[in-house]
Protein backbone atom coordinates (compact mmCIF):
# COMPACT_ATOMS: atom_id res chain seq x y z
CA UNK A 1 0.00 0.00 0.00
CA UNK A 2 2.72 1.86 0.80
CA UNK A 3 4.50 1.07 -1.94
CA UNK A 4 1.37 2.26 -4.10
CA UNK A 5 0.86 5.56 -2.47
CA UNK A 6 4.94 6.36 -3.65
CA UNK A 7 4.41 5.61 -6.48
CA UNK A 8 1.26 7.77 -6.89
CA UNK A 9 3.10 10.15 -5.64
CA UNK A 10 6.45 10.23 -7.79
CA UNK A 11 3.52 9.79 -10.64
CA UNK A 12 1.93 13.03 -9.34
CA UNK A 13 5.50 15.21 -8.60
CA UNK A 14 6.55 13.98 -12.27
CA UNK A 15 3.33 14.90 -14.40
CA UNK A 16 3.37 18.53 -12.15
CA UNK A 17 7.35 18.62 -13.16
CA UNK A 18 6.66 17.83 -16.85
CA UNK A 19 3.64 20.41 -16.31
CA UNK A 20 5.37 23.61 -17.41
CA UNK A 21 7.62 21.50 -20.21
CA UNK A 22 4.00 20.31 -22.01
CA UNK A 23 2.63 23.64 -21.90
CA UNK A 24 5.92 25.05 -23.33
CA UNK A 25 5.67 22.54 -25.97
CA UNK A 26 2.31 23.58 -26.55
CA UNK A 27 3.07 27.19 -27.15
CA UNK A 28 6.02 26.44 -29.23
CA UNK A 29 3.14 24.29 -31.59
CA UNK A 30 0.77 27.43 -31.54
CA UNK A 31 3.37 30.01 -32.13
CA UNK A 32 3.08 30.30 -36.17
CA UNK A 33 6.14 31.09 -37.84
CA UNK A 34 5.47 33.22 -41.28
CA UNK A 35 6.80 32.57 -44.72
CA UNK A 36 9.77 35.03 -45.60
CA UNK A 37 11.16 36.80 -48.72
CA UNK A 38 14.56 36.18 -50.07
CA UNK A 39 15.99 38.73 -47.66
CA UNK A 40 14.35 37.21 -44.40
CA UNK A 41 11.74 39.45 -43.56
CA UNK A 42 8.23 38.07 -43.08
CA UNK A 43 6.40 37.24 -46.63
CA UNK A 44 2.99 39.65 -46.37
CA UNK A 45 2.60 39.80 -50.54
CA UNK A 46 -1.06 39.00 -51.49
CA UNK A 47 -4.48 40.57 -51.53
CA UNK A 48 -5.46 41.98 -48.70
CA UNK A 49 -9.16 42.92 -47.20
CA UNK A 50 -8.91 46.05 -45.11
CA UNK A 51 -11.10 45.86 -42.42
CA UNK A 52 -11.68 48.33 -38.90
CA UNK A 53 -9.61 51.25 -40.28
CA UNK A 54 -11.69 54.07 -39.19
CA UNK A 55 -12.11 56.88 -36.72
CA UNK A 56 -15.60 56.70 -35.42
CA UNK A 57 -15.52 59.00 -32.34
CA UNK A 58 -18.36 59.26 -29.56
CA UNK A 59 -20.24 62.20 -29.74
CA UNK A 60 -20.04 62.90 -33.34
CA UNK A 61 -21.63 65.70 -34.14
CA UNK A 62 -24.45 65.04 -36.48
CA UNK A 63 -23.91 66.11 -40.06
CA UNK A 64 -26.47 65.95 -42.87
CA UNK A 65 -23.48 64.15 -44.86
CA UNK A 66 -24.96 61.08 -42.99
CA UNK A 67 -28.07 61.18 -44.25
CA UNK A 68 -26.31 59.94 -47.36
CA UNK A 69 -24.89 56.94 -46.72
CA UNK A 70 -22.50 55.80 -44.12
CA UNK A 71 -19.37 53.63 -45.15
CA UNK A 72 -19.88 50.07 -44.63
CA UNK A 73 -22.06 49.54 -47.18
CA UNK A 74 -21.03 46.80 -50.03
CA UNK A 75 -21.29 48.28 -53.32
CA UNK A 76 -23.06 45.79 -55.75
CA UNK A 77 -20.12 44.32 -57.39
CA UNK A 78 -19.74 41.91 -59.92
CA UNK A 79 -16.10 41.21 -58.76
CA UNK A 80 -15.00 39.12 -56.44
CA UNK A 81 -13.07 42.56 -54.30
CA UNK A 82 -12.61 42.90 -50.53
CA UNK A 83 -13.99 39.50 -49.70
CA UNK A 84 -12.04 37.83 -47.18
CA UNK A 85 -11.60 34.16 -47.06
CA UNK A 86 -13.76 32.16 -44.92
CA UNK A 87 -11.17 31.27 -42.79
CA UNK A 88 -9.99 35.31 -42.55
CA UNK A 89 -14.02 36.20 -41.71
CA UNK A 90 -14.06 33.66 -38.82
CA UNK A 91 -10.62 34.87 -37.29
CA UNK A 92 -12.01 38.28 -37.70
CA UNK A 93 -14.60 37.93 -35.28
CA UNK A 94 -12.17 38.61 -32.48
CA UNK A 95 -10.35 41.23 -33.88
CA UNK A 96 -9.98 45.36 -32.55
CA UNK A 97 -11.47 47.36 -34.49
CA UNK A 98 -11.83 50.99 -34.91
CA UNK A 99 -10.13 53.38 -31.87
CA UNK A 100 -8.36 51.75 -28.92
CA UNK A 101 -7.16 54.80 -27.41
CA UNK A 102 -8.97 56.56 -26.23
CA UNK A 103 -10.51 53.56 -24.82
CA UNK A 104 -13.96 55.82 -24.79
CA UNK A 105 -13.51 56.88 -28.38
CA UNK A 106 -13.64 60.67 -27.10
CA UNK A 107 -11.15 62.13 -28.90
CA UNK A 108 -8.97 64.64 -27.51
CA UNK A 109 -9.81 67.75 -29.45
CA UNK A 110 -8.24 71.10 -29.29
CA UNK A 111 -11.27 73.26 -28.48
CA UNK A 112 -10.48 75.70 -31.38
CA UNK A 113 -9.74 72.63 -33.28
CA UNK A 114 -13.34 71.07 -32.47
CA UNK A 115 -14.96 74.20 -33.19
CA UNK A 116 -13.75 75.10 -36.84
CA UNK A 117 -14.34 71.50 -37.86
CA UNK A 118 -18.13 71.89 -36.83
CA UNK A 119 -18.15 75.21 -38.49
CA UNK A 120 -16.57 73.46 -41.65
CA UNK A 121 -19.52 70.54 -41.68
CA UNK A 122 -22.35 73.39 -41.52
CA UNK A 123 -21.12 74.58 -45.19
CA UNK A 124 -20.96 70.89 -46.78
CA UNK A 125 -24.85 70.38 -47.44
CA UNK A 126 -25.07 72.04 -49.92
CA UNK A 127 -21.19 72.90 -50.30
CA UNK A 128 -20.77 76.66 -49.95
CA UNK A 129 -17.76 76.20 -52.63
CA UNK A 130 -15.66 73.75 -54.23
CA UNK A 131 -13.55 73.20 -50.67
CA UNK A 132 -16.62 72.01 -48.73
CA UNK A 133 -17.78 69.29 -51.00
CA UNK A 134 -16.60 66.22 -49.59
CA UNK A 135 -13.24 65.11 -50.18
CA UNK A 136 -14.14 61.44 -51.57
CA UNK A 137 -16.59 62.96 -53.98
CA UNK A 138 -13.51 65.21 -55.43
CA UNK A 139 -11.58 62.21 -55.59
CA UNK A 140 -9.22 63.59 -53.06
CA UNK A 141 -6.38 60.20 -52.23
CA UNK A 142 -8.09 58.84 -49.02
CA UNK A 143 -5.13 59.63 -46.65
CA UNK A 144 -4.68 56.36 -44.51
CA UNK A 145 -8.12 56.66 -42.55
CA UNK A 146 -10.34 57.52 -45.44
CA UNK A 147 -9.73 54.14 -48.00
CA UNK A 148 -12.20 51.31 -48.06
CA UNK A 149 -13.14 48.88 -46.18
CA UNK A 150 -15.02 47.45 -50.30
CA UNK A 151 -11.92 47.44 -52.16
CA UNK A 152 -9.49 45.36 -52.27
CA UNK A 153 -5.39 45.81 -51.75
CA UNK A 154 -1.65 44.24 -52.44
CA UNK A 155 1.23 43.86 -51.23
CA UNK A 156 4.31 43.29 -53.57
CA UNK A 157 7.66 43.33 -51.60
CA UNK A 158 11.06 43.94 -52.52
CA UNK A 159 14.40 44.26 -51.06
CA UNK A 160 14.58 47.53 -49.60
CA UNK A 161 10.97 48.74 -50.21
CA UNK A 162 7.11 47.07 -49.67
CA UNK A 163 4.83 48.73 -52.29
CA UNK A 164 1.26 48.40 -50.84
CA UNK A 165 -1.54 49.21 -53.09
CA UNK A 166 -4.83 50.26 -52.86
CA UNK A 167 -7.89 49.28 -55.10
CA UNK A 168 -9.80 52.72 -54.10
CA UNK A 169 -8.66 55.80 -56.10
CA UNK A 170 -5.43 53.81 -57.22
CA UNK A 171 -3.06 54.54 -54.73
CA UNK A 172 0.00 53.29 -54.31
CA UNK A 173 2.15 53.77 -51.73
CA UNK A 174 6.37 52.84 -51.98
CA UNK A 175 7.19 52.53 -48.75
CA UNK A 176 11.13 52.14 -48.88
CA UNK A 177 13.03 50.49 -45.83
CA UNK A 178 16.65 51.04 -47.04
CA UNK A 179 17.04 53.66 -44.43
CA UNK A 180 16.79 56.75 -46.57
CA UNK A 181 15.11 59.99 -44.58
CA UNK A 182 11.90 61.71 -44.96
CA UNK A 183 11.99 64.24 -48.00
CA UNK A 184 12.59 67.36 -47.65
CA UNK A 185 9.55 69.26 -45.08
CA UNK A 186 8.33 71.70 -47.88
CA UNK A 187 7.51 68.85 -50.10
CA UNK A 188 3.64 68.18 -48.87
CA UNK A 189 1.69 65.19 -50.21
CA UNK A 190 -1.89 64.04 -49.99
CA UNK A 191 -0.43 60.63 -48.61
CA UNK A 192 2.34 61.93 -46.86
CA UNK A 193 5.89 60.39 -47.53
CA UNK A 194 6.40 56.77 -45.58
CA UNK A 195 9.44 55.32 -44.82
CA UNK A 196 9.43 51.79 -42.82
CA UNK A 197 11.80 49.65 -40.75
CA UNK A 198 11.39 46.05 -39.78
CA UNK A 199 11.29 46.08 -35.90
CA UNK A 200 11.43 41.99 -35.90
CA UNK A 201 9.21 40.80 -37.87
CA UNK A 202 6.45 43.65 -37.69
CA UNK A 203 6.71 46.42 -40.51
CA UNK A 204 6.90 49.95 -38.34
CA UNK A 205 5.73 52.78 -41.28
CA UNK A 206 6.43 56.61 -40.24
CA UNK A 207 4.98 58.90 -42.55
CA UNK A 208 5.19 62.64 -42.93
CA UNK A 209 4.94 65.41 -44.54
CA UNK A 210 1.21 65.43 -45.35
CA UNK A 211 -0.54 68.50 -46.53
CA UNK A 212 -3.98 69.23 -44.95
CA UNK A 213 -6.04 68.50 -48.13
CA UNK A 214 -7.75 65.11 -47.12
CA UNK A 215 -10.11 64.06 -44.88
CA UNK A 216 -10.26 61.51 -41.78
CA UNK A 217 -14.21 60.61 -41.67
CA UNK A 218 -17.78 62.10 -42.28
CA UNK A 219 -17.59 64.45 -39.40
CA UNK A 220 -13.53 65.26 -39.10
CA UNK A 221 -13.15 66.91 -42.80
CA UNK A 222 -10.08 67.66 -42.18
CA UNK A 223 -6.49 67.32 -40.50
CA UNK A 224 -3.79 69.83 -40.06
CA UNK A 225 -0.04 69.70 -41.87
CA UNK A 226 1.41 68.51 -38.66
CA UNK A 227 -0.27 65.48 -39.27
CA UNK A 228 1.98 62.67 -37.89
CA UNK A 229 1.44 58.61 -38.50
CA UNK A 230 3.34 55.49 -37.36
CA UNK A 231 1.47 52.37 -38.96
CA UNK A 232 2.36 48.48 -37.69
CA UNK A 233 1.89 45.30 -39.53
CA UNK A 234 2.18 42.36 -38.17
CA UNK A 235 1.12 38.72 -40.16
CA UNK A 236 0.16 37.05 -36.95
CA UNK A 237 -1.42 33.73 -39.21
CA UNK A 238 -1.73 33.28 -42.77
CA UNK A 239 -4.73 34.84 -43.32
CA UNK A 240 -4.37 37.97 -40.80
CA UNK A 241 -2.00 41.02 -40.84
CA UNK A 242 -2.57 43.04 -37.78
CA UNK A 243 -2.54 46.54 -38.06
CA UNK A 244 -1.98 49.50 -35.80
CA UNK A 245 -2.41 53.05 -35.96
CA UNK A 246 -1.17 55.61 -33.99
CA UNK A 247 -2.13 59.50 -35.49
CA UNK A 248 -0.87 62.41 -33.88
CA UNK A 249 -1.86 66.16 -34.81
CA UNK A 250 -0.87 68.32 -32.41
CA UNK A 251 -2.67 71.34 -34.09
CA UNK A 252 -6.05 68.89 -34.02
CA UNK A 253 -5.42 66.90 -31.07
CA UNK A 254 -3.62 66.98 -27.54
CA UNK A 255 -2.68 62.99 -27.17
CA UNK A 256 -2.65 60.96 -29.83
CA UNK A 257 -5.30 58.48 -30.77
CA UNK A 258 -4.57 54.95 -31.41
CA UNK A 259 -6.47 52.44 -34.39
CA UNK A 260 -6.54 48.79 -34.25
CA UNK A 261 -7.68 47.16 -37.67
CA UNK A 262 -6.89 44.28 -39.86
CA UNK A 263 -6.19 43.13 -43.38
CA UNK A 264 -7.52 40.06 -44.18
CA UNK A 265 -6.67 37.59 -46.71
CA UNK A 266 -8.70 38.20 -50.01
CA UNK A 267 -10.18 35.64 -51.82
CA UNK A 268 -8.14 33.19 -54.03
CA UNK A 269 -8.39 34.66 -57.49
CA UNK A 270 -9.00 38.07 -56.76
CA UNK A 271 -6.93 40.96 -58.64
CA UNK A 272 -6.88 44.61 -58.02
CA UNK A 273 -9.32 46.44 -60.97
CA UNK A 274 -9.34 50.19 -62.29
CA UNK A 275 -10.74 52.12 -59.78
CA UNK A 276 -11.45 55.32 -62.04
CA UNK A 277 -12.79 58.49 -60.24
CA UNK A 278 -12.40 61.63 -61.73
CA UNK A 279 -12.89 60.36 -65.54
CA UNK A 280 -16.40 61.08 -66.25
CA UNK A 281 -17.72 62.05 -62.73
CA UNK A 282 -20.67 63.86 -62.82
CA UNK A 283 -20.43 65.16 -59.04
CA UNK A 284 -18.47 68.24 -59.54
CA UNK A 285 -20.86 69.23 -62.89
CA UNK A 286 -23.96 68.89 -60.94
CA UNK A 287 -22.76 70.87 -58.35
CA UNK A 288 -21.36 73.56 -60.13
CA UNK A 289 -23.89 73.41 -63.34
CA UNK A 290 -20.76 73.13 -65.89
CA UNK A 291 -18.30 70.49 -66.50
CA UNK A 292 -14.75 70.15 -67.55
CA UNK A 293 -15.21 70.56 -70.84
CA UNK A 294 -16.29 72.82 -73.18
CA UNK A 295 -19.53 70.78 -74.41
CA UNK A 296 -20.99 69.53 -71.19
CA UNK B 1 88.33 47.92 -58.54
CA UNK B 2 87.13 44.14 -58.93
CA UNK B 3 84.63 45.49 -56.43
CA UNK B 4 83.52 47.99 -58.29
CA UNK B 5 83.64 45.30 -61.60
CA UNK B 6 81.63 42.86 -60.13
CA UNK B 7 79.28 45.37 -58.77
CA UNK B 8 79.14 46.91 -62.44
CA UNK B 9 78.90 43.54 -64.18
CA UNK B 10 76.05 42.71 -61.79
CA UNK B 11 74.24 45.88 -62.65
CA UNK B 12 74.30 45.00 -65.86
CA UNK B 13 73.16 41.65 -65.75
CA UNK B 14 70.13 42.55 -63.46
CA UNK B 15 69.17 45.21 -66.12
CA UNK B 16 69.12 42.51 -69.13
CA UNK B 17 67.30 41.10 -67.26
CA UNK B 18 64.52 43.69 -66.00
CA UNK B 19 64.29 44.76 -69.90
CA UNK B 20 63.80 41.25 -70.79
CA UNK B 21 60.86 41.11 -67.93
CA UNK B 22 59.73 44.55 -69.04
CA UNK B 23 59.84 43.00 -72.74
CA UNK B 24 57.39 40.00 -71.71
CA UNK B 25 54.55 41.57 -69.97
CA UNK B 26 54.30 44.38 -72.78
CA UNK B 27 54.16 41.29 -75.60
CA UNK B 28 52.01 39.76 -73.04
CA UNK B 29 49.73 42.74 -72.49
CA UNK B 30 49.34 43.41 -76.11
CA UNK B 31 48.12 40.25 -76.96
CA UNK B 32 45.10 40.31 -74.41
CA UNK B 33 44.49 43.42 -75.67
CA UNK B 34 43.89 41.93 -79.32
CA UNK B 35 42.35 39.19 -78.58
CA UNK B 36 40.03 40.94 -75.69
CA UNK B 37 39.25 43.80 -78.31
CA UNK B 38 36.36 42.70 -80.27
CA UNK B 39 34.46 41.24 -76.97
CA UNK B 40 34.87 44.11 -75.29
CA UNK B 41 34.01 46.40 -77.97
CA UNK B 42 30.48 44.40 -78.45
CA UNK B 43 29.81 43.86 -74.45
CA UNK B 44 27.70 46.30 -72.75
CA UNK B 45 29.83 48.21 -70.27
CA UNK B 46 28.14 47.19 -67.67
CA UNK B 47 25.73 43.54 -67.20
CA UNK B 48 22.29 44.50 -66.56
CA UNK B 49 20.88 43.43 -63.21
CA UNK B 50 18.31 40.22 -62.67
CA UNK B 51 15.66 39.41 -60.59
CA UNK B 52 15.61 36.28 -58.80
CA UNK B 53 13.83 34.31 -61.86
CA UNK B 54 16.17 35.49 -64.16
CA UNK B 55 14.61 38.00 -65.78
CA UNK B 56 15.92 41.62 -66.61
CA UNK B 57 15.07 43.39 -63.24
CA UNK B 58 13.14 46.71 -64.54
CA UNK B 59 12.47 47.78 -61.00
CA UNK B 60 13.22 51.37 -60.73
CA UNK B 61 12.45 54.80 -61.45
CA UNK B 62 12.07 55.99 -65.45
CA UNK B 63 11.39 58.70 -67.71
CA UNK B 64 11.39 59.59 -70.89
CA UNK B 65 13.54 62.62 -72.30
CA UNK B 66 11.49 63.71 -75.33
CA UNK B 67 8.39 65.86 -76.56
CA UNK B 68 6.46 62.89 -77.84
CA UNK B 69 3.66 63.73 -75.01
CA UNK B 70 3.24 67.29 -77.24
CA UNK B 71 3.29 65.59 -80.73
CA UNK B 72 4.20 62.25 -81.32
CA UNK B 73 5.23 63.47 -84.98
CA UNK B 74 7.91 66.09 -85.91
CA UNK B 75 7.13 69.63 -84.35
CA UNK B 76 8.13 72.90 -83.71
CA UNK B 77 8.42 74.39 -80.80
CA UNK B 78 5.60 76.95 -79.50
CA UNK B 79 4.61 78.44 -76.24
CA UNK B 80 5.27 76.33 -73.09
CA UNK B 81 5.81 73.48 -76.01
CA UNK B 82 9.37 72.57 -76.86
CA UNK B 83 10.22 71.57 -80.48
CA UNK B 84 10.57 67.21 -81.45
CA UNK B 85 11.41 65.10 -83.79
CA UNK B 86 9.24 62.50 -84.85
CA UNK B 87 9.14 59.21 -82.69
CA UNK B 88 6.99 57.88 -85.43
CA UNK B 89 8.84 54.88 -87.28
CA UNK B 90 8.68 56.49 -91.07
CA UNK B 91 7.61 59.78 -89.68
CA UNK B 92 3.75 59.96 -90.09
CA UNK B 93 0.93 58.51 -88.65
CA UNK B 94 -0.89 56.52 -91.04
CA UNK B 95 -4.43 57.83 -90.52
CA UNK B 96 -7.53 57.11 -92.79
CA UNK B 97 -8.94 60.20 -94.14
CA UNK B 98 -11.91 60.81 -91.98
CA UNK B 99 -9.53 60.34 -89.12
CA UNK B 100 -7.14 62.20 -90.35
CA UNK B 101 -9.82 65.15 -90.18
CA UNK B 102 -10.79 64.13 -87.03
CA UNK B 103 -7.03 64.93 -85.81
CA UNK B 104 -6.77 68.33 -87.08
CA UNK B 105 -10.18 69.04 -85.58
CA UNK B 106 -8.44 67.90 -81.80
CA UNK B 107 -5.25 70.21 -82.75
CA UNK B 108 -7.46 72.97 -83.20
CA UNK B 109 -9.15 72.48 -79.54
CA UNK B 110 -6.44 70.97 -77.93
CA UNK B 111 -6.16 73.31 -75.07
CA UNK B 112 -9.94 72.83 -74.56
CA UNK B 113 -10.13 68.95 -75.46
CA UNK B 114 -7.20 67.43 -74.31
CA UNK B 115 -8.58 64.58 -71.80
CA UNK B 116 -5.41 64.30 -70.23
CA UNK B 117 -4.51 68.00 -70.21
CA UNK B 118 -7.85 69.91 -69.79
CA UNK B 119 -9.66 67.20 -67.56
CA UNK B 120 -6.51 65.20 -65.95
CA UNK B 121 -8.24 62.30 -67.36
CA UNK B 122 -5.70 59.12 -66.72
CA UNK B 123 -3.52 59.10 -69.76
CA UNK B 124 -4.15 55.61 -71.87
CA UNK B 125 -1.62 53.65 -73.21
CA UNK B 126 0.90 53.91 -74.48
CA UNK B 127 0.79 57.84 -73.65
CA UNK B 128 1.26 57.53 -69.86
CA UNK B 129 4.74 56.68 -70.94
CA UNK B 130 5.84 59.53 -72.40
CA UNK B 131 3.96 61.91 -70.45
CA UNK B 132 7.00 64.06 -68.82
CA UNK B 133 6.46 62.82 -65.75
CA UNK B 134 9.27 59.88 -63.97
CA UNK B 135 7.15 56.32 -62.93
CA UNK B 136 8.56 53.26 -61.10
CA UNK B 137 8.50 49.81 -62.47
CA UNK B 138 7.28 47.52 -59.43
CA UNK B 139 8.58 43.93 -60.72
CA UNK B 140 7.19 40.63 -59.55
CA UNK B 141 7.23 37.26 -61.31
CA UNK B 142 3.79 37.05 -61.81
CA UNK B 143 2.67 40.94 -61.69
CA UNK B 144 4.78 43.79 -63.13
CA UNK B 145 2.86 46.77 -61.80
CA UNK B 146 4.02 50.57 -63.30
CA UNK B 147 3.28 53.42 -60.82
CA UNK B 148 2.91 56.57 -63.07
CA UNK B 149 3.28 59.96 -61.32
CA UNK B 150 1.00 62.07 -63.40
CA UNK B 151 -2.49 61.64 -61.57
CA UNK B 152 -1.22 58.79 -59.71
CA UNK B 153 -2.25 56.45 -62.59
CA UNK B 154 -1.60 52.96 -61.92
CA UNK B 155 -1.77 49.81 -64.19
CA UNK B 156 -1.19 45.89 -63.93
CA UNK B 157 0.63 44.06 -66.34
CA UNK B 158 0.00 39.95 -65.38
CA UNK B 159 2.87 38.18 -66.19
CA UNK B 160 0.95 34.58 -65.02
CA UNK B 161 0.35 34.01 -68.36
CA UNK B 162 -3.39 34.85 -68.11
CA UNK B 163 -5.05 35.69 -71.73
CA UNK B 164 -7.08 38.98 -71.67
CA UNK B 165 -10.44 37.98 -69.84
CA UNK B 166 -13.76 38.01 -72.06
CA UNK B 167 -16.23 40.41 -71.28
CA UNK B 168 -14.35 42.85 -69.65
CA UNK B 169 -14.94 46.52 -70.33
CA UNK B 170 -12.95 49.44 -71.55
CA UNK B 171 -10.37 50.75 -68.73
CA UNK B 172 -8.93 54.01 -69.37
CA UNK B 173 -5.33 51.98 -68.76
CA UNK B 174 -6.72 48.99 -70.72
CA UNK B 175 -6.34 45.25 -69.89
CA UNK B 176 -2.43 44.52 -70.14
CA UNK B 177 -1.03 41.06 -70.21
CA UNK B 178 3.01 40.39 -70.84
CA UNK B 179 5.29 38.06 -71.54
CA UNK B 180 9.01 37.26 -71.83
CA UNK B 181 10.53 36.56 -75.38
CA UNK B 182 14.32 36.16 -74.24
CA UNK B 183 15.24 39.69 -72.64
CA UNK B 184 12.37 41.53 -73.83
CA UNK B 185 9.07 42.42 -71.81
CA UNK B 186 6.48 42.31 -74.54
CA UNK B 187 3.20 43.23 -73.20
CA UNK B 188 -0.20 43.31 -75.18
CA UNK B 189 -2.79 45.92 -74.36
CA UNK B 190 -6.52 45.80 -75.31
CA UNK B 191 -9.67 47.34 -73.35
CA UNK B 192 -8.60 50.55 -74.33
CA UNK B 193 -11.20 53.67 -73.50
CA UNK B 194 -11.67 55.25 -77.00
CA UNK B 195 -11.81 58.96 -75.17
CA UNK B 196 -7.95 59.09 -74.40
CA UNK B 197 -5.55 61.03 -77.22
CA UNK B 198 -2.13 59.48 -78.35
CA UNK B 199 -0.45 63.47 -77.44
CA UNK B 200 -1.36 66.48 -76.93
CA UNK B 201 -1.62 67.31 -80.39
CA UNK B 202 -5.10 65.40 -80.60
CA UNK B 203 -3.71 62.25 -82.13
CA UNK B 204 -6.34 59.86 -81.16
CA UNK B 205 -8.07 56.31 -81.85
CA UNK B 206 -10.73 54.21 -81.21
CA UNK B 207 -11.75 51.48 -78.78
CA UNK B 208 -10.38 48.61 -81.66
CA UNK B 209 -6.95 50.24 -80.19
CA UNK B 210 -4.39 47.17 -79.68
CA UNK B 211 -1.39 47.99 -78.76
CA UNK B 212 2.10 45.62 -78.24
CA UNK B 213 4.88 47.20 -76.46
CA UNK B 214 8.04 45.94 -75.94
CA UNK B 215 10.41 46.92 -73.18
CA UNK B 216 13.93 45.60 -73.89
CA UNK B 217 16.83 46.47 -71.15
CA UNK B 218 19.83 48.50 -73.27
CA UNK B 219 21.96 48.89 -70.20
CA UNK B 220 21.65 48.90 -66.54
CA UNK B 221 20.19 52.21 -66.84
CA UNK B 222 18.68 52.46 -70.36
CA UNK B 223 14.92 51.13 -71.70
CA UNK B 224 13.85 50.56 -75.34
CA UNK B 225 11.02 51.31 -75.35
CA UNK B 226 8.64 50.27 -78.41
CA UNK B 227 4.97 50.36 -78.86
CA UNK B 228 2.93 48.98 -81.98
CA UNK B 229 -0.91 50.29 -82.61
CA UNK B 230 -3.09 48.45 -84.63
CA UNK B 231 -6.56 49.92 -85.19
CA UNK B 232 -8.49 49.11 -88.04
CA UNK B 233 -11.26 52.18 -87.61
CA UNK B 234 -8.25 54.73 -87.95
CA UNK B 235 -5.32 54.09 -89.34
CA UNK B 236 -4.57 52.13 -92.71
CA UNK B 237 -1.88 50.01 -91.45
CA UNK B 238 -0.10 49.37 -88.07
CA UNK B 239 2.79 52.06 -87.18
CA UNK B 240 5.32 51.66 -84.43
CA UNK B 241 6.78 54.20 -81.89
CA UNK B 242 10.38 54.02 -80.21
CA UNK B 243 12.09 56.12 -77.55
CA UNK B 244 14.54 55.39 -74.82
CA UNK B 245 13.53 55.66 -71.30
CA UNK B 246 15.92 56.22 -68.89
CA UNK B 247 16.66 55.42 -65.04
CA UNK B 248 16.45 58.12 -62.62
CA UNK B 249 19.78 58.55 -61.03
CA UNK B 250 19.18 60.92 -58.21
CA UNK B 251 20.02 59.16 -54.80
CA UNK B 252 16.87 58.66 -52.79
CA UNK B 253 14.93 59.10 -56.05
CA UNK B 254 10.82 58.51 -55.34
CA UNK B 255 7.30 59.10 -57.16
CA UNK B 256 6.01 62.39 -55.20
CA UNK B 257 2.32 63.28 -56.48
CA UNK B 258 0.69 65.29 -59.80
CA UNK B 259 -2.23 65.31 -58.48
CA UNK B 260 -3.93 66.77 -61.73
CA UNK B 261 -7.20 66.57 -60.68
CA UNK B 262 -6.95 68.69 -57.82
CA UNK B 263 -5.49 71.23 -59.69
CA UNK B 264 -7.90 70.96 -62.57
CA UNK B 265 -10.90 71.45 -59.81
CA UNK B 266 -9.19 74.47 -58.44
CA UNK B 267 -9.01 76.01 -62.00
CA UNK B 268 -12.48 75.20 -63.23
CA UNK B 269 -14.58 75.51 -59.83
CA UNK B 270 -12.57 76.98 -57.54
CA UNK B 271 -14.20 80.46 -57.66
CA UNK B 272 -17.59 78.85 -58.85
CA UNK B 273 -20.59 78.94 -56.79
CA UNK B 274 -22.70 75.75 -56.29
CA UNK B 275 -25.84 75.85 -58.60
CA UNK B 276 -28.56 77.20 -56.39
CA UNK B 277 -26.08 78.61 -53.57
CA UNK B 278 -27.58 81.84 -51.92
Amino acid sequence: MRRILLHIAAAVVLTMASLPMLQAQQRTAEKWTPPRTADGHPDMQGMWARRGVAIAEANAPKTPLSEFGTTGQPYPTVFNTGVSTPQAASALANRPSGIIEPANRVLPWRPEADAARREFLSHMIPPASLKYVEASARCVPPGLLGGDDRHPYQIVQRPGSLVLMYEYNHVTRVIHTDGRPHVGPNIRLYMGDSIGRWEGDTLVVDTTNFNDRTSFSQTIPFHSDALHTVERFTLIDPYIIDYQLTIEDPKMFTAPIRIAGTFAAAAKGSELMEFACAEGSQTLPNIFGFGLFPEQ
Amino acid sequence: MLAIHDLQQGTRESYHERHMKKRVALWFALCIFVVALPAWAQAPTRAILRTSDGKPDLNGVWQVLNAAAWDLEDHNASLRVPAGQSVVEGGEIPYQPAALAKKKENFQRREANDPAEAACYMPGVPRATYMPFPFEIIQNPKLITISYEFGHTRRSIFTDGTPHPDGFPDFWMGDSRGRWEGDTLVVDVTNLDERTWLDHAGNHHSDALHVVERYTMTDPDHLLYEATLEDPKVFTRPWKISMPLYRRMEKNVKILEYECVQYIQEQKYGKAKPVGAK
